[in-house]
């Protein structure tokens, strides 16, 4: 009620003011005619006080009912304005989000790409080294034991040139694939955890809910993009191991050198880490799988559905970081993973 | 002339380097993994230990570890394939340990032979 007389105090003022006008001017009319015309007046003189309240409301109702209709027209505008503004704003923010999320993932794509190739040029390399050396081996002791001036003295020369055009060959793939190594920088596993996952939360299904415990800021030194596609590849997985439901969590902990932990790793550095879990509530593993399931190429999804190629990348990746990553699993039950990263300390920092 | 303990996990690289070796008039005891490896050690003292450095079950890293203080006295030449598999952050870490040498495959056999003639000479030398 105290809101509608605040925005119609005016109209309301009018149509008051308006009767009593109207009142009045009927009134001051009532005796004009009164003095011209007294036999008809003496009739209507009866009704005449109540006509004039009439004829005076109505008028008034008219012209109070005409300002607020004008009124509300025009709040009305002004409501539809703002809310056209509201709505280009808002559609000019979320573009510029979806914008900035494409070229998120068209980095991430080009570098898992990249990633794969240098993979699987770093898979295929130690085995074709190993059969470039039994071939080159066993050319060069068959050659030993042909005539020098023979056919087939002169062809098994042939054939070592091929291996060597072969060793050039797999230098070159090496080098094209450790030529996409990133530069390192030191980067806040915390808020970097924190901005990956608010930005897969929208690809997410509605039913798996994915959760951080945030802890004590923890930096390591690597390569932010990496890092990401990391996560990014883990959480994947786990979402693909749910049907549609579920829980994945992801655990940030800084771990010290003495801790218990790092003893499941023989050949891993004592120093601080980053412990970064993510653990989801899917299908689990059996075993078996769980042995292979960082081999390039490795999946256990229908063909066309996945590369086998985004552990074995995950893989390499911590690797790379000088960390280390191990998974547990059981079936029906879910999955762990646990990444190490070493805790970047700057050395003029001290201890 | 030498004991070569030659341990290497692709069958065709050990069938060859042995060959390769015995070639060279070297006596060669073969295993195609660590722990193989291990067990030949208890009954033998080659005066060289080849191996590979990525391999299954037991990584010749640990290897090299875990027989540099057994077997003072053997030498160990460390080979790799390269690749991911073995990042040349390897082959330091195994010179490190006690390797006296390393190679990458495919690697130069008369280079190897070579390295295994200067190993055998140095330790005549050292023993007389």
């Amino acid at each position: 009620m105290n809101r509608h007389i605040k925005q119609y105090w005016l109209p309301i003022l009018i149509a008051i003011i308006g009767i009593c006008l109207s009142v009045l001017l009927a009134y001051n009319a009532l005796q004009l005619i009164k003095t011209a015309m007294p036999s008809l007046i003496i009739q209507l003189e009866a009704l005449l006080p109540w006509l004039s309240l009439l004829f005076g409301v109505t008028i008034s109702v008219l012209l109070a009912v005409a300002i607020i209709a004008i009124q509300l027209a025009r709040e009305r505008a002004v409501t539809l304005d703002q809310a056209r503004e509201y709505l280009k704003n808002e559609v000019a923010e979320r573009l510029q989000t979806e914008e900035s999320k494409q070229k998120l993932e068209k980095a991430l794509a080009q570098g898992q790409k990249l990633q794969a190739v240098g993979t699987l040029a770093g898979g295929i390399a130690h085995d074709f080294n190993n059969l470039l050396y039994a071939i080159k081996g066993y050319i060069e002791m068959t050659r030993e034991d042909v005539q020098k001036e023979s056919i087939a003295y002169k062809n098994l020369g042939r054939v070592l040139e091929a291996t060597d055009r072969g060793e050039e060959l797999v230098s070159r793939i090496l080098a094209f694939s450790r030529r996409h190594h990133p530069e390192l920088k030191s980067i806040e596993l915390n808020s970097t955890l924190e901005a990956i996952l608010e930005l897969l939360r929208p690809s997410i299904p509605t039913h798996v809910t994915l959760h951080f415990e945030h802890s004590k800021p923890c930096i390591v030194l690597g390569n932010q993009t990496q890092i990401h596609q990391v996560i990014v590849n883990i959480i994947n997985n786990a979402v693909d191991a749910m049907n549609g439901e579920g829980n994945i969590t992801v655990r940030l902990k800084p771990i010290t050198a003495n801790n218990p932990l790092l003893k499941q790793f023989p050949h891993i550095p004592i120093q601080n880490y980053c412990k970064i879990e993510i653990s989801d509530t899917g299908s689990g593993m059996d075993p078996q799988t769980v042995e292979r399931i960082f081999e390039p190429f490795y999946t256990t999804k229908e063909v066309g559905k996945g590369t086998g190629l985004g552990l074995s990348i995950v893989h390499t990746i911590i690797k790379d970081h000088h960390g280390e990553i191990s998974v547990t699993s059981q079936l029906g039950h879910g999955t762990t993973f646990i990444l190490l990263l070493p805790e970047y300390v700057r050395q003029n920092e001290g201890e | 002339m030498a004991e070569i303990l030659l341990v290497e996990d692709d069958e065709l690289v050990r069938d060859m380097l042995s060959q390769v070796l015995q070639r060279a008039s070297h006596k060669v005891f073969s295993a195609a993994n660590g722990e193989e490896a291990t067990d030949l050690l208890k009954t033998h003292t080659p005066d060289i230990m080849l191996t590979d450095i990525i391999m299954p079950k037991k990584s010749g890293i640990a290897l090299i570890s875990e027989v540099r203080n057994k077997h003072p006295q053997m030498e160990i030449i460390a080979i790799s394939g390269g690749g991911r598999l073995d990042p040349i952050g390897y082959l330091d870490l195994s010179e490190s340990l006690g390797a006296s040498i390393s190679f990458t495959k495919p690697i130069d056999n008369t280079a190897l032979l070579m390295a295994i003639d200067l190993l055998l000479s140095n330790k005549q030398n050292a023993v007389h």
